[in-house]
């Protein structure tokens, strides 16, 4: 639970306890005051009241804690404390490269117009899958499309460290190829130890100090 | 007895109410079953208890309203 939770809980009782009240009180509602009482608790708060709940779980659904909540997912998580500096998503996460409490959202949310709500629209399709449907073993899933450079790029792009590595310029249109995703960033011999959650076993891990 | 309008208004409250008590619930847990159940049941309920109450009073004849349309 973060900060503005309780508050919004507070408020949710409040509108809770403004609505039962005219429920029980209807009668109220013949007076003038009470018919303005009626317009805030029934239409106003509550439409206020939704707002904040919508935005307040649009954000947690961001966190890793969320994603990591399916059981599918619990090697995913445990890849990125791998002891490895060549793996990718361990070293994003543990040297806070990414936030560490929005990390699987920060790396896998398209960076476009409705790139948030699709990957809401995925979500709840997992949901579904893990309830109801086949559950997949974690290494038979896989992204729904190749691995988009752009979302590597929206830190990196322009930083002088990404601009100059020598690794970089092994060929010299290296970087235009990088961004316009013709050459992934992902592509064999150069950042390719990503999520191999069929190989964990027997790797080290790095402990979080709390 | 209570007029249409009081028994929708009364409906209406105990719907909104049910819609952010289940809203409230969702709240004290991270899971995507909570995200599933804030957006299939706290949001539609509340939704049809608003709805129900704007309808109550679109729907809502008030008698002096007929009494002034009566020839005089």
């Amino acid at each position: 639970m973060n900060n503005t939770a309780p508050i919004l809980i507070f408020f949710t009782s409040i509108v809770i306890l403004l609505a039962i009240l005219t429920a029980v009180r209807a009668e109220l509602t013949r007076a003038r005051g009470g018919k303005i009482l009626a317009f805030v608790t029934l239409a106003i708060l509550p439409l206020l009241a939704v707002w904040a709940g919508v935005h307040e779980q649009l954000e947690r659904s961001t966190s890793t804690r969320f994603c990591l909540s399916c059981h599918v997912m619990h090697d995913f998580g445990e890849s990125l404390s791998l002891d490895d500096k060549a793996y990718i998503p361990a070293v994003h996460y543990q040297n806070n490269f990414v936030p560490r409490d929005h990390a699987c959202f920060t790396c896998h949310t398209d960076y476009t117009m409705f790139g948030d709500y699709r990957a809401k629209w995925r979500g709840m399709h997992h949901v579904w899958v893990e309830y109801f449907g086949k559950i997949p073993q974690p290494a038979d899933i896989k992204l729904y499309t190749p691995y988009n450079n752009r979302e590597c790029l929206h830190c990196h792009a322009g930083a002088r460290k990404y601009e100059e590595a020598s690794s970089h310029h092994k060929n010299p249109d290296m970087l235009a190829q990088a961004a316009s995703n013709k050459l992934s960033c992902l592509t064999a011999d150069c950042h390719d130890s990503i999520h191999d959650v069929a190989n964990l076993k027997g790797n080290t891990f790095w402990k979080e100090s709390n | 007895m209570a007029a249409p309008i009081e028994h929708r208004i009364r409906w209406s409250g105990l719907i909104i109410a049910l819609g952010l008590i289940v809203q409230s619930c969702t709240l004290f847990w991270t899971h995507p079953l909570s995200f599933m159940a804030f957006l299939l049941i706290g949001c539609p309920l509340v939704a049809a208890g608003i709805l129900l109450y704007l309808y109550s009073l679109a729907s809502h004849h008030h008698p002096s309203g007929a009494e002034s349309e009566a020839p005089r």
